[in-house]
């Protein structure tokens, strides 16, 4: 029942200030947190296959898990083995890697970093996050499978020279993430913006924003006289806790598609069968290519392992197991990214000028995750590989 | 009402940055490469630790891929093997060997380039990378010298073999050897980890130390 007393211009400096604040800090967070992980630290091991791996401390679980990872290792490879007296074993082969799949997938790596962004980011359908997770899984295990074909089934070459063909391979999805995140940042820092010009009075109509609000292709038309109905009605709205209230709510009811804001911008929300009109085929397959295209370190170890052996389609097999245990993994996590954005929509209070805010914020933020996570993978990656 | 928009705003940040910490933090180690280890602590005339010889046996799908395009004319395989040998000792230099040393409580990490390098196979060509790594300044180790073998990063797993991992080359007589090696984890341990792994705590700082490996060596 607080109610204000500041000149409204003042308050819209006040909150524009706030907002760049909070932006700003999640930026931040993003890369003190990253740091402190050594998420960015990629010096080349000397043991790799080409492929730099991030790690983590063997203190606590971790420690744990790798002692566990020793014991794991050693049964995917004893089931290749295996595989020569029993043909049967090639289904604890699968199940094994399918497993190694999942669980490999929960450590840190930039694939999940990029699909659960994107999902911050763009708030599209939940099916088609997971369809992207599956789809870049599988080009990991394509690109694993390919990288072994050629190198070492048809080239033949030595160890030191699928280093240094992974290595490129991995530099350039690492430059493939960079220049996603540029993207999405220009995108989402635009559409943070326009929201945020809403609360001047002096500009004139919002552009319609990209992207989506809460699971729906939302148009926003500007109007040039918000920022007065937003004057008049201020009092009323802080008063009653609807924001909405005092003008929009009788619009609302009749039509549930067609709210108003707190400043009379106009947003209408289009039937749910119309979704995915505004789905862009070319940020998705950047997507799926910035996360998929960097095989994982495992796949090319099984699959140089079975060629070794003399089982490369047993090792194929295992890749493509391995695959869809990453999918499930990163499934998941873009399916909580949607989750995370959905509940803090709804501790917006269902306020639509404040959800979409946020909405914006989450966007940016995670387009700037992406950016940072590019630029630094790929610096890190060309000077270390160097 | 205002402080209500500055409150979602706080956790609007608040779940971003915690959601950002999830996918960040979870940093599981993952090694990939498993290496079985040997070290013998070499002793100059004087007394003093000149050096460091390492035998790292690797896993076999680290060994499978080593080897990769290797042997394709057997005759060349032993020159094939020696420039292998070079490779991997010149990458090792920048990783310190991997070795760690510690004489009265000080760090002793500064090695000359590796010497006596050569890798060997099993008959199931596992890869055997032996190597010597000479101290810059050779030092007593006096009341106390600690190695450790290890990857700071847990790409590669290190393990001391079970049987006589590290051995005293040409020690003055009195010097004691004492290994302090992982001995699995209790029934209690592995009790206290399933606890954490609900509730998402830290089993405490000792853990890692239980699973970490070290040798100890005490002359007179």
């Amino acid at each position: 029942m607080i109610t204000s007393t500041k000149p409204p211009a003042q308050e819209h400096l006040l909150r524009k200030a706030i907002f760049i604040a909070v932006a700003a800090t999640v930026c931040i967070t993003v890369v003190s947190v990253a740091s402190a992980h050594d998420v960015f630290a990629q010096t080349r091991n000397p043991f790799d296959v080409g492929i730099t791996e991030g790690g983590g401390q063997a203190t606590g679980i971790t420690g744990w898990i790798l002692a566990k990872q020793i014991y794991f290792e050693r049964m995917l490879s004893g089931a290749v083995r295996a595989i020569k007296t029993d043909r049967s074993a090639l289904w604890t082969l699968l199940g094994l890697s399918f497993t190694y799949g999942v669980f490999h997938a929960a450590g840190p790596g930039h694939g999940k970093a990029v699909v659960a962004s994107y999902m911050l980011a763009n708030e599209r359908a939940l099916q088609r996050g997971i369809t992207l997770s599956f789809v870049a899984a599988i080009l990991q295990g394509l690109v694993a499978v390919a990288l072994v074909s050629i190198l070492a089934l048809l080239l033949n070459v030595t160890s030191q020279r699928m280093r240094d063909v992974a290595n490129l391979v991995e530099v350039a999805s690492y430059a493939g993430i960079a220049a996603l995140g540029a993207w999405l940042v220009w995108r989402k820092g635009s559409a943070l913006l326009a929201v945020l010009r809403r609360h001047a009075p002096d500009i004139g109509p919002t552009p319609a924003l990209a992207g989506a609000t809460l699971g729906a292709d939302v148009h926003i038309h500007g109007h040039d006289d918000h920022a007065h109905h937003r004057h008049a009605h201020d009092h009323d709205h802080d008063h009653h806790g609807h924001h909405d209230h005092a003008h929009g709510a009788s619009v609302a009811a009749v039509d549930p598609h067609h709210v108003h804001d707190e400043h009379c911008g106009h947003y209408h929300a289009p039937d749910p069968s119309t979704l995915g009109a505004n789905f862009s085929w070319g940020s998705a397959l950047a997507t799926v290519l910035a996360a998929g295209a960097r095989p994982c370190s495992g796949a090319i170890l099984v699959l140089v392992f079975a060629l070794a052996q003399g089982l490369f389609l047993a090792g194929v097999a295992a890749t493509f197991a391995m695959s869809l245990g990453t999918a499930l993994t990163t499934g998941a996590l873009a399916a909580t990214a949607v989750f995370a954005k959905d509940i803090a929509l709804k501790m917006s209070g269902g306020d639509s000028m404040r959800s979409l805010l946020l909405v914006r914020l989450f966007e940016f933020g995670a387009a700037c995750l992406v950016l940072l996570l590019g630029a630094s993978l790929f610096l890190g990656a060309s000077v270390g590989g160097a | 009402m205002r402080f209500g928009c500055l409150g979602t705003l706080c956790r609007a940040a608040a779940l971003s940055a915690l959601f950002t910490t999830g996918f960040t933090a979870a940093a599981l180690a993952h090694p990939h490469v498993f290496v079985t280890v040997k070290s013998s602590v070499v002793f100059g005339p004087d007394g003093k630790v000149t050096g460091v010889r390492q035998s790292w046996t690797f896993d076999d799908m680290y060994s499978a891929f080593a080897t990769q395009g290797l042997g394709a004319d057997p005759a060349k395989l032993p020159d094939e093997l020696k420039a292998l040998a070079k490779v991997n000792v010149e990458q090792l230099e920048e990783a310190s060997f991997f070795t760690f040393l510690r004489i009265n409580g000080r760090k002793q990490s500064e090695f000359s380039p590796a010497v006596d390098y050569n890798v060997t196979l099993d008959k199931d060509k596992i890869v055997t990378l032996s190597f010597t790594v000479p101290l810059k300044s050779p030092t007593a180790p006096g009341k106390a010298m600690v190695l450790q073998v290890t990857d700071p990063s847990y790409f590669v797993a290190f393990d001391f073999e079970k049987d006589k991992p590290v051995t005293l080359e040409n020690a003055p007589g009195g010097c004691s050897l004492n290994l302090i090696q992982p001995s699995g984890l209790s029934a209690a341990d592995q009790q206290r980890l399933k606890d954490v792994m609900n509730t998402n705590d830290s089993p405490g700082q000792d853990f890692g130390f239980k699973l970490a490996s070290r040798a100890i060596i005490a002359c007179p």
